[in-house]
């Protein structure tokens, strides 16, 4: 029997034996045509670049922020400073920003910025500056870029005088690690409670079934809201923002769930399980080697696609005054600014930023995920 | 030649028909029905019918990929003596998953897109403990090259290869443990007439080469002609002839038979029409006609047909199920001379 059979027809071997195509894509992995078919998606792919960098920030924030979310100045309500590299004369210099003259409407009592062109601060990189938690971790003091005199504010300031620029950029941190780790919170849940529901069927199925749709039916926002409101006011800021964390994975899981669920239900009437189950293949087995690898790309793809509305919610939430609090800083908590009337009028960068970084991230992850959603079968022309 | 390596006797399998929570419990699918046949060792028998007579639930049921509702699965193992498949636990089965294998039909679905071929073909083997590390690699390579692909190609997934070629990984996993007997459920059916020969050629080759005992599944007659020692016609659930090949080719003895054959291209043009030719669906297998199963399609239905349910009997040294069999004299097909090897 151990025999080998090397006599094969002559013509056999030409007519057939020849895999389909000698191309890489013969024998390039599965994996390898996703990432073939997702490059394909120009925007998608630079969305995914756009992303990588925005985490890459969120992780070292402390580095690429001129400041410290805290730090106050006397420039209240400044606006927005723009970055020259034509001096006050019409000279070429390196980039730098003008400060400001600050003087006072004597109606309403705003201050009102006017450009001082005798103050020129040139701009340095790698300046030394405050100093903060490298990672949280390793304290340093260098930042990308600064000015060793005066000040700089390129996002403006806000009613402390703090930098707008360095506070979008915490307010990242926070952000997008809660998009990040509540969309791995309902993948962990989706994927069991999809799994158990597909695998088991019976009751099971039934129950987890009613319980999901339960849960879709009723409106998100409400829903949210009135489990945020639930999370005590006067808890530490940790505990609130994994309090929050898992509100917005209470709800985001269900739809991982439910695409786990239908792949499993596919994937266990495939012959190559039958098979599996044929030559004695466990449960456990079978579960990991033939059913997880086959779901992971579409269950990915649903993650991609829930992370904008995670972070949406918890803008809205914070926005709203039930999600993050001051001094905890995320862009929900800068866009709470854009409730005072006049900042909307007369301090419009305090609500345009965090509105621009949260539509730039939701748009980013939706590019993603709709290039990934092609790719997640890479077998489909 | 003739002693018995798989006894199949009273084998049922009814889908559905649990009692819900509420309400009445539904009717049950019975898609294999009470089903009895011997597969001698080293034969290919060959079990034919329309979709949806039970073909494929029958080979699951022999393999337990399905639990059968009833009957027993007696399989002669040499060394441990005759044993009821159907009977065991799980875990006993275990060393018998060994002896019996299956080839799918579908040569998509029936491979992990995500493994290479050394993890399908070596999985087997690792899982029931056969062998480890460089023994999975070598012996993959052996298996490879024994279906006619070549030892480099175990480094790459299934989306590389044809339809045939496909057919050639799954026929290499059932054969990775050694099997005595392999269900083969339409191993061609969905591959090119050019390629069908050839995987045929394959596994006639690898039944000669190593001493495999096949049921071989087909919705086709003219495949069956090819491979097959004995034939099992089977009707929702049931067989209702079971001849040598031959025998059914030249004389069939049930209607349903006769249909299945005038079906089969004829390579003669000058040969005039097929009035045989079946009309209507296959019966419902949860709302069986009375009387024999046929009856609605059969045109030598009579009277008795439409009450008394015909047994499986033996005509002729020919197990047949119509009450008619003695009296009508059916249609064949002329059979090409030197077609059996
Ligand atoms: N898992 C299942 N659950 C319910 N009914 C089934 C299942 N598998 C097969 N059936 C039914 O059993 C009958 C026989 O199917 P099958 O064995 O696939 O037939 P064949 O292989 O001859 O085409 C069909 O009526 C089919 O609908
Ligand atoms: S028993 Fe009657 S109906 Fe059934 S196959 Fe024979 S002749 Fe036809
Ligand atoms: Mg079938």
């Amino acid at each position: 029997m151990s025999e080998v059979r090397t006599d094969m027809p002559a013509e056999e071997l030409l007519d057939e034996a020849e895999p389909r195509a000698e191309s890489r894509a013969a024998i390039a992995s599965p994996l390898r045509l996703m990432w073939w078919k997702f490059k394909r998606h120009r925007v998608a792919l630079w969305s995914g670049y756009f992303l990588l960098f925005a985490y890459l920030v969120m992780a070292t924030a402390g580095f690429w922020a001129p400041s410290t979310p805290n730090e106050r100045s006397r420039q209240l309500y400044a606006p927005p400073q723009w970055v020259k590299i034509i001096g006050p004369e019409g000279e070429l210099r390196r980039p730098f920003v003008y400060g400001y003259e600050m003087t006072r409407d004597l109606n309403t009592l705003r201050p009102v910025y006017t450009r001082d062109e005798s103050q020129i601060y040139p701009i340095e990189l790698f300046v030394r500056g405050a100093e903060y938690k490298l990672l949280g971790l390793i304290p340093w003091d260098v930042h990308l870029f600064g000015v060793s005199e005066g000040y700089i504010y390129l996002a403006g300031t806000d009613s402390f005088g703090r930098d707008m620029f360095t506070r979008l950029v915490y307010g990242a941190r926070i952000t997008l690690s809660v998009g990040l780790v509540s969309v791995m919170l309902s993948l962990v849940l989706g994927l069991i409670i999809g799994g158990v529901s597909g695998l088991y069927g019976g009751w099971v199925d039934s129950v987890t079934q009613r319980v999901i749709e339960a849960i879709i039916a009723i409106p998100t926002i409400p829903l949210w809201l009135g489990l945020a409101a639930a999370v005590p006011r006067d808890w530490p800021a940790v505990y609130q923002y994994f309090a929050i964390l898992v509100v917005l994975s209470l709800i985001s899981w269900t739809s991982t769930a439910r695409v786990a669920r239908g792949r499993f239900l596919a994937l266990r009437e495939q012959d190559f399980v039958t098979a599996a189950r044929v030559y004695g293949a466990g449960t456990g087995r079978i579960i990991r080697k033939h059913l997880v690898p086959n779901i992971m790309s579409y269950v990915i793809v649903t993650i991609t696609l829930a992370i904008p509305t995670i972070i949406i919610g918890e803008t809205a939430l914070s926005f709203l005054g039930v999600g993050l609090r001051a001094p905890t800083v995320s862009w929900g908590v800068l866009l709470q600014e854009a409730q005072k009337i006049q900042v909307i009028q007369f301090y419009p960068w305090l609500w345009i930023g965090p509105a621009l970084c949260v539509i730039v991230i939701v748009l980013a992850f939706n590019f993603v995920g709709d290039g990934a959603r092609d790719a997640a079968d890479p077998f489909s022309k | 030649m003739s002693d018995a390596i798989l006894k199949v006797r009273d084998l049922k399998k009814h889908f559905g028909g649990k009692k819900p929570l509420f309400g009445k419990a539904p009717r049950a699918v019975r898609a294999v029905d009470g089903i009895d046949f011997d597969l001698r060792r080293g034969e290919t028998l060959g079990l034919v019918g329309e979709s949806g007579c039970g073909k494929t639930t029958l080979g699951r049921c022999i393999v337990r990929a399905h639990d059968p509702t009833g009957g027993e699965v007696i399989y002669d193992d040499p060394d441990r003596g005759p044993v009821d498949l159907a009977a065991l636990s799980r875990k006993e089965l275990q060393p018998y998953r060994l002896e019996v294998q299956m080839i799918f039909q579908d040569p998509i679905g029936s491979l992990n897109p995500r493994m290479t071929l050394l993890e399908i073909i070596g999985e087997p083997m690792i899982v029931n403990g056969l062998a480890t590390g460089a023994e999975v690699k070598k012996r993959v390579g052996d298996l490879l090259v024994r279906v006619g692909l070549r030892r480099e190609h175990m480094n790459r997934y299934p989306h590389a290869f044809s339809g045939g070629q496909r057919q050639r990984i799954g026929i290499a996993r059932a054969l990775a443990l050694n099997p005595k007997v392999i269900v083969c459920d339409e191993p061609v059916s969905a591959l090119d007439v050019s390629v069908q020969a050839q995987i045929l050629n394959l596994l006639q080759d690898l039944q000669r080469d190593g001493d495999l005992t096949f049921l071989f599944i087909a919705h086709d007659l003219g495949v069956v002609e090819y491979v097959c020692n004995r034939v099992a016609v089977m009707y929702v659930g049931r067989i209702v002839e079971l001849a040598e090949t031959d025998d059914l080719f030249a004389r069939p003895l049930h209607p349903y038979s006769e249909a299945l054959l005038s079906a089969v291209p004829v390579p003669d043009p000058e040969v005039e029409g097929h009035p045989h030719l079946l009309q209507g669906d296959v019966a419902n297998a949860v709302n069986l006609p009375p009387g024999c199963h046929f009856h609605p399609r059969c045109v030598y239905c009579v009277a008795r047909c439409r009450t008394e349910d015909p047994e499986l009997r033996e005509v002729n040294g020919r197990k047949v199920r119509c009450h008619r069999a003695e009296e009508l004299d059916l249609e064949g097909v002329a059979q090409e001379e030197a077609v059996h090897g």
